[in-house]
């Protein structure tokens, strides 16, 4: 079966948006605790965690677990704050 | 998140064998417990409950405890490998019957654009020229697992998924479908298409 057009917009768009990535998913997860934190305090990301945000960016899979993580954890940040 | 004055406290306490092991495991589990019940909600049509999966996070993050290298909270760094656990389940749940067997590499990235007969004649060959230039490239540069790879992205399927179906690994995936994607951006931006076109002539 074809494309439907509202794939070929989706792939359009990713390839737009499309960046070079120096890192793969495994070295994302190493270091994702510590980049959630960042984010979480709103610290800014240091240089060497730039890669982590690239990643993120372009790879649907780690972007996802990235929002899971951040809303679990605004959840138990929430708790201590209204406890 | 609960304050931890010492980021070795978790660790040490896990790996004891008096009844604190039991305690902070059951601690452990009440904290991936709140988070997941929240995070996984409605996630991948909802097919999952959190209590279905603490269970396997809470042997991964105890298999995994050599991992922890302090960067960050111990419960923010185990609550990340809860995350992943609870979300590979839920994608192998909610993708258990799709299959990638029909999709062939020859077929898998056909285009078949209609003419849009209300777009005026500039835009219909914007149109016209984007579509052929994209059949170009993906007839060139993409291989076929790059094909199968991106047709079933597009088809809803995630990197993870769609690499425990090809006998390969998330890693491998992930790369292969970046690589495509890189390769058609370069293939447009050398035919003089930047990336303004190639989204606002299919938006």
């Amino acid at each position: 079966m074809p494309l439907s057009e509202e794939q070929i917009a989706k792939l359009l768009g990713m390839v737009a948006a499309s960046e070079a990535d120096c890192i793969d998913c495994d070295k994302c997860f190493d270091h994702l605790a510590e980049f959630a934190e960042a984010e979480l305090t709103h610290r800014e990301i240091p240089d060497a965690m730039k890669h982590i945000q690239v990643h993120l960016e372009q790879c649907p899979c780690c972007h996802d677990e990235f929002t899971a993580l951040m809303t679990a954890l605004r959840t138990l940040e929430g708790e201590v704050t209204s406890g | 998140m609960s304050p931890e004055p010492d980021r070795d406290e978790w660790v040490t306490r896990l790996r004891s064998d008096s009844d604190d092991r039991d305690a902070a495991i059951e601690e452990l589990r009440g904290i991936i417990l709140r988070g997941l019940s929240r995070s996984l909600n409605h996630r991948y049509g909802g097919c999952l409950q959190a209590e279905d999966v603490v269970q396997d996070a809470l042997l991964k993050i105890l298999d995994s405890l050599d991992r922890f290298e302090g960067r960050s909270r111990f419960t923010t760094w185990a609550m990340t490998v809860a995350t992943r656990v609870g979300i590979s389940e839920l994608r192998r749940k909610h993708c258990q019957d799709v299959s990638l067997d029909s999709l062939k590499p020859e077929d898998s990235m056909k285009i078949e654009v209609e003419d849009d007969e209300e777009a005026s004649p500039a835009q219909r060959m914007d149109r016209k020229f984007l579509t052929q230039r994209l059949k170009d490239l993906i007839s060139s540069e993409l291989s076929g697992k790059q094909k199968i790879a991106v047709r079933a992205l597009l088809e809803g399927m995630p990197v993870e998924e769609i690499a425990s179906r090809t006998g390969s690994n998330r890693n491998a995936v992930y790369k292969l479908v970046h690589d495509a994607r890189l390769k058609l951006r370069e293939g447009f931006e050398q035919a003089g298409i930047v990336a303004d076109d190639v989204t606002t002539i299919f938006a």
